[in-house]
């Protein structure tokens, strides 16, 4: 797990970081016990769907489903028979066609012209793109048998015409990952709103700790920053219609943005653009910082197999939702990459792919799932949460409790447009902050030569 | 004087196989250390110790879980599956065409040789958009092909069409240069005999071209088995990609195991080898095939 990203990792490339010796074992055992729950699920908890069926073969009976044939990205081992577990728990007759998941995300532009009936794919912009082609199914009436799924992971999922076209599964969340020991030691509060933040990180300078781990190595890691104070600043509506190219990058509620972020700027580790996202982290690890806005995978740093010291700062790692900065946003929006499911536009087999789509969103697939691999969060609220970490609990509170639900920016926008132009833009603006204005007035001109469906 | 040229080209002798020993050691690096590689374990072993080193323990390990994860012999069946009726079918039409443009003289027979050997000078991406949409829109019975998608693109079926349709090109132009060394004569004879034209190309000039048959198969063989592009791009379902494509499978999502991925391209590169092994002599007159008329 030591990857360096060339943009933000997926939930399932990072999840959470459960490593141990006890915990691979305790996974081990878990496949065996999901054959067990498979086994169970097939005659309850698989007609949760739209069209009640509770088939565990094709042939016909109430709700008759047939076969449903399912596009998987998990090619990994584990994520591999943590999918079986879960699709088996749905109770229906699925075919998985398995494709190595750089494969597939790199062909699905092909792929998605010649489908299976239920496709994985991710949240936000980029199920948007494809809904906005109409190349994928309206499952609207899906969504009505979800009623686990928080606000948050419905807006989501939800293209710009207001119908759903996606099933979250899981996710991890971005916040502000702090020491708990470091706080308690030196009595710091947890910062809500932007003042307390700021004032918060003057406590910290004078303490001697930096106030901020920084990280841009890849060109990612700050879009989080961005994204956090956008959302903050103009609202998760605002963010959206930015992402989707319908703003101006020279507005002054994009300046606004740039102008809040400088003023933290002091309280960063210097040279930002050079440091890798886990050097960032030993920082936070060796209390020489004091916050560090990340992924969960952060804790994926601490090897508890090479390094002793290693999980006792997993276990003291927490963090908090990014603080207030306009009251009338408040803290409503939260940054979530979220794996799940999408229907293909006209499948072989509707009602059997409907049918499997509202199984995979209820809580006895994702239960499966996790009880193979533990490492990430279920989108789903009823979900078991008893085999969560501390942080995996807290996670799901928090993205649970979020009104919307941010996919991070080279999530949320064309990859391209993210990577070549705003990465760059951002890189501009954190080795010099005082040239802002050309850097965004760059960045409207170039916009113009991407189409943003 | 003499001895003087005599030193020199020993001296230009001893560069030589200097500078051939050089490169052919550099030529054989990435393989050797892929073969090493193939039977160290990774973590344990490579990862700590560097490619480089000296392995720790040797292990037929990489063999056994690439040949069950990557699922080795079925991929192996879907390349069989497409290279040997491609193959069949390219050798067949090819040496049609080569025969109607080179023993008959007729109005269009240059047109269509030029045509069908510039065909060769086109990258084939270039056309994969329109085909892809040609494929998507042309409807397949299901009873023809192992993959039920309706149409041609995803099966197996469309792979095979563009194989046929893009080797026929050099195909033709190594055949044809073949066909007219063969001695017009031949062909006169054999009309005066009242052979017809469909027994002078069975019977005459098909079994005189066996040379040219067995370059060119061997040759195509490899070309087809290591074709990587259309098999990935026009078959969408995991399980019937064939093996070239396969091997992705084996890149693990946080953290690849080189060895593996190793050991897996050693089998996959395996019948190509051993066809080249058997069949050396050809291979390499079927490279020099159409280099020159004869």
């Amino acid at each position: 797990m030591s990857g360096n990203y060339e943009s933000s990792p997926s939930p399932s490339e990072v999840g959470f970081s459960l490593v141990s010796r006890r915990t691979l074992l305790a996974g081990a055992a878990a496949v065996g016990g999901a054959v067990v729950l498979a086994a169970c699920g097939d005659d309850s908890e698989g007609s949760e769907g739209t069209s009640g069926g509770t088939e565990t073969t094709a042939a016909g009976g109430g709700g008759d489903t047939g076969e449903v044939s399912f596009g998987s990205n998990y090619s990994d081992e584990k994520p591999k028979a943590a999918m079986q577990a879960a699709l088996d728990a749905t109770g229906l007759s699925v075919k998985v066609n398995t494709v190595d998941h750089n494969t597939y995300q790199e062909q699905f532009n092909t792929y998605i012209q010649q489908p299976d009936d239920v496709v994985c794919w991710f949240a936000g912009y980029r199920m948007r793109a494809f809904a906005g082609k109409g190349v994928v199914g309206d499952i609207s009436d899906v969504w009505e048998g979800l009623g686990d799924m928080s606000d948050g992971f419905k807006n989501a999922s939800t293209g710009l015409d207001g119908k759903q076209y996606f099933v979250p599964f899981y996710f991890y969340p971005w916040a502000i990952h702090y020491r708990r020991s470091l706080f308690e030691e030196k009595g710091y509060e947890v910062p809500t709103t932007w003042d307390d933040l700021l004032a918060l990180c003057e406590k910290m300078k004078a303490d001697g700790i930096t106030p901020f781990s920084a990280a841009n190595d890849g060109g990612w890691p700050q879009m989080g920053m961005f994204d956090m104070i956008n959302l903050r600043t103009n609202g998760y509506d605002f963010h959206v219609s930015l992402m989707g190219g319908k703003e101006s990058w020279t507005d002054d509620k994009v300046k606004k943005v740039f102008e809040n972020w400088s003023t933290i700027l002091d309280y960063y580790q210097p040279d930002v653009n050079g440091r890798t996202w886990q050097d960032a982290a030993t920082a936070l690890g060796n209390k020489e910082t004091g916050m560090y806005l990340l992924g969960t995978f952060v804790t994926s740093n601490f090897d508890p197999a090479t390094d002793p010291a290693a999980q006792e700062i997993i276990d003291d790692i927490d963090f908090f939702a990014f603080p207030e900065i306009d009251p009338a946003h408040g803290q409503d929006a939260v940054e979530a990459p979220i794996d799940g499911f999408m229907m293909a536009k006209s499948p072989k087999n509707d009602a059997g792919a409907r049918a499997l789509l509202g199984a995979l969103g209820a809580a006895a697939s994702i239960d499966a799932y996790l009880a193979v691999d533990p490492s990430s969060v279920a989108a789903n609220s009823a979900a078991k949460t008893d085999g969560y970490s501390a942080l995996q609990k807290k996670s799901a509170e928090l993205v649970g409790s979020a009104k919307y639900i941010a996919q991070f920016l080279d999530r949320d926008t064309d990859p391209d447009f993210a990577a070549k132009v705003v990465g760059k833009a951002l890189q501009d603006f954190l080795s010099d902050p005082t040239t802002i204005d050309t850097v965004l007035a760059t960045v409207e001109e170039q916009k113009q030569t991407y189409t943003f469906e | 004087m003499s001895t003087n040229e005599v030193g020199l080209s020993r001296g230009r002798k001893l560069t030589l196989t200097a500078l051939l020993t050089f490169i052919a050691i550099v030529w054989i690096i990435p393989m050797a250390m892929a073969l090493l590689s193939s039977f160290r374990y990774f973590e344990a072993d490579t990862l700590q110790n560097g490619p480089f080193s000296w392995p720790e323990t040797l292990t037929l390990d990489n063999y056994r879980e690439a040949w069950r994860v990557g699922e080795i012999p079925r991929h192996f069946w879907n390349t069989m599956f497409i290279t040997i009726p491609a193959l069949l079918l390219i050798l067949l039409l090819s040496s049609m065409l080569a025969f109607a443009c080179t023993r008959f003289s007729w109005k269009f027979n240059v047109f269509f040789l030029v045509l069908f050997t510039a065909g060769n000078l086109m990258p084939q991406q270039v056309i994969f958009q329109p085909l892809f949409q040609i494929f998507k829109k042309t409807p397949w019975p299901d009873f023809l092909s192992d993959t039920n998608t309706g149409y041609l693109l995803g099966t197996k079926v469309a792979v095979i069409l563009i194989h046929v349709a893009f080797q026929t090109g050099f195909c033709t132009f190594v055949l044809s240069n073949y066909m007219k060394t063969i001695p017009k004569e031949l062909g006169e004879a054999a009309m005066v005999d009242g052979a017809s034209v469909w027994r002078q190309y069975w019977q005459i000039i098909l079994p005189l071209c066996r040379p040219a048959f067995a370059a060119l198969a061997t040759l195509e063989f490899t070309w087809l088995y290591n074709d990587f592009f259309w098999g990935n791009v026009l078959l969408q379902q995991g399980d019937q990609k064939p093996i070239t494509s396969s091997i992705s499978v084996l890149n693990g999502q946080y953290a690849s195991d080189y060895n593996l991925i190793a050991a897996a391209s050693m089998m996959i590169a395996l019948p190509t080898l051993a066809v080249y092994l058997a069949l050396q002599k050809q291979f390499i007159s079927g490279l020099t095939l159409g280099a020159n008329k004869g």
